[in-house]
């Protein structure tokens, strides 16, 4: 009789496999984010570009309706208004990425420090800032701050970082409260394990899991919070896609193009981050966000 | 009851003062910390500070004129996440088997996707060239009879939050009554020969009143936020627009009426909420 006992490289690759059929779901989407990443940055011409500048007529505008060669058409200097989007809202969804990635960091921090706490009530606190902060429209201490400041991005960005901490803090929490309320944790305070060990290593893991999904969601909102403020002229001189369709509006009669097309590459990007972002979060089981700005 | 009331009003009072702070604080740190003004909150001319934001000098009517334009906004934004939430939010519950959630949401969140200040200056230029009609809000005004324009205008700015609020709201719905059907009290009455749409109106519905109640108010905030850039980028005289005119010319009561006109908003919708929440835990 053959000896069917597997080789140790046949059942390692078996292994691998099995695991990367586990994991397919975050593999696709990890893939469908790098295509997406890859598109938007890739090499094109220096993103440095100041909009004051590129978008400024000259005396005999050169731009050209959109066609098969410019599908946005071009702007008053003839520069392909596509491509320009395309900068555009690759540095807006950068500047989102690290701000959504940065607020969730801030939340995960802001609750850790009420959390060791073994009180009963050792969220209350934190709840009541953020029924607080609610009060106000989340939108308006951006327009607020950045305004006052004469706009820029470090302190745009520094409020919503801010924002999302304050805001996200209680849901956050409550994940806290669910996962140490478990029988399995209460079969960990029996057996004699420390609440430090029980949060560190039972309640933490799966917090963090979920605060991916969080990050994911919170990537298309900031984005559009930040076309927002750019549009209103409170993101300083940076090229933004709100920029674009700000500086349209000034020529809406002669090249109406300028004004909406950007737009439409916007919603794309949006939509399809968006659905990035609900398929994470299904798939890491983040469950329902508050709808907060 | 009454009781109950006036402990609520008192709250929303202390409230209000809170929102108040916060308010000064933002515009203190945003323009002296940050922007290096010299002006601090406390030390504002009334009516200087006024005129920057109501140059022609009649605050009081222009002021009325501008909260009455963006009632209508808020009426329709508001009004129908309401409507669209909770009746597609049910229908979604209902149909649960066949995830009619999510079917019924696409549309919403795609179109809540659309960059709001994008989506109304498209319709002007699409109103100006396709139409051959005003553009933008402040391109004509009704002089006499009845003033038709003033609800396009408002509907085009309310029709993108509506679009954010609703696709929000119709998800939470379902959601609650989705979660309250996966109880295990549902599969005891199936079992025992309960009709579908009698364990749904009568056990799965009635058991989530409260929780649906208390979405009622969720959304507002994110209207009110809204409000502020699609008005300004439609041209529309409300209270969004206030916000933004107020902020770019530096005057601290334009920005802080802005702000307490949308406090007052929030919070009087939670003052409701918790009322209504109130009767009805008292009720079951």
């Amino acid at each position: 009789m053959a000896n069917r006992r597997q080789s140790k490289v046949a059942d390692g690759a078996q292994r691998v496999v099995a695991k990367i059929w586990e994991i397919r779901r975050v593999l696709v989407l990890v893939f469908a984010y790098l295509f997406l990443f890859v598109w938007l940055f890739a090499e094109g011409r220096d993103a440095d570009i100041r909009p004051s500048e590129i978008l400024a007529i000259p005396n005999d505008p050169l731009w050209e309706r959109p066609d098969s060669e410019h599908w946005f058409g071009t702007t008053g200097d003839g520069t392909d208004l596509f491509e320009l989007t395309r900068i555009a809202m690759a540095t807006t969804v950068a500047i989102s990425v690290v701000i959504s990635g940065l607020g969730v960091g801030l939340t995960f921090l802001y609750v850790m420090m009420f959390s060791f706490d073994p009180g009963e009530r050792r969220f209350t606190l934190l709840k009541r800032i953020g029924r607080v902060i609610r009060l106000l429209p989340a939108f308006l201490a951006p327009v607020i701050l950045a305004g006052g400041a004469g706009g820029g991005m470090l302190v745009t960005g520094l409020t919503l970082i801010v924002l999302i901490a304050f805001h996200l803090a209680p849901t956050v929490a409550k994940w806290f409260e669910e996962g140490e309320g478990g029988q399995g944790i209460q079969a960990g305070y029996v057996l004699g394990l420390t609440r430090s060990e029980i949060v560190t290593n039972r309640v933490v893991p799966v917090v963090l899991r979920r605060l991916i999904g969080v990050f994911a969601c919170l990537i298309p909102i900031i984005t559009l919070v930040e076309m927002s403020l750019s549009f209103l002229g409170f993101a300083g001189d940076r090229l933004s896609c709100g920029d674009l369709v700000a500086h349209g509006q000034d020529v809406i009669i002669e090249a109406p193009w300028m004004a909406v097309a950007p737009g439409i590459l916007a919603t794309a990007v949006v939509v399809i981050l968006s659905l990035l972002g609900w398929f994470s979060s299904t798939a890491l089981k983040t469950g329902r966000l508050p709808r907060w700005i | 009851m009454i009781r109950y009331v006036l402990h609520r009003l008192i709250v929303f009072c202390i409230r209000l003062a809170i929102a108040a702070i916060i308010l000064m604080t933002l515009i203190e740190v945003g323009y002296c910390v940050f922007g290096g003004s010299d002006t601090h909150v406390w030390e504002i001319a009334i009516s200087e500070d006024l005129d920057r934001v109501f140059p022609d000098g009649e605050f009081v009517p222009n002021l009325k004129t501008r909260i009455l334009q963006s009632s209508f906004v808020i009426l329709i934004a508001y009004g129908g996440t309401v409507v669209v939430g909770y009746a597609w939010g049910i229908l979604g519950a209902r149909l649960r088997r066949f995830r009619a959630r999510l079917i019924l949401a696409v549309p919403w969140t795609i179109f809540a996707c659309a960059p709001a200040f994008w989506l109304v200056v498209c319709v002007a230029v699409f109103s100006f060239f396709q139409w051959k009609r005003p553009g933008f809000a402040d391109d004509l005004v009704v002089e006499t009879g009845p003033d038709i324009l003033q609800w396009w205008n408002a509907a085009v700015v309310a029709l993108p939050l509506l679009a954010v609020a609703a696709s929000w709201q119709l998800r939470a719905v379902a959601g609650v009554l989705e979660k309250e059907a996966s109880q295990p009290f549902v599969t005891g009455l199936f079992l025992s020969g309960y009709q579908d749409e009698d364990i749904f109106h009568r056990n799965i519905a009635k058991r989530s009143g409260k929780q649906l109640i208390s979405l009622f108010d969720q959304t507002l905030p994110v209207i009110l936020g809204g409000l502020i850039v699609s008005e300004w980028a439609f041209h529309y005289e409300g209270m969004g627009a206030l916000a933004v005119d107020a902020v770019k010319s530096a005057s601290y009561l334009g920005i802080f009426i802005a702000g307490m006109w949308s406090a007052v908003l929030i919070g009087f919708a939670e003052v409701v909420r918790e009322l209504v929440c109130q009767e009805e835990r008292r009720g079951a």
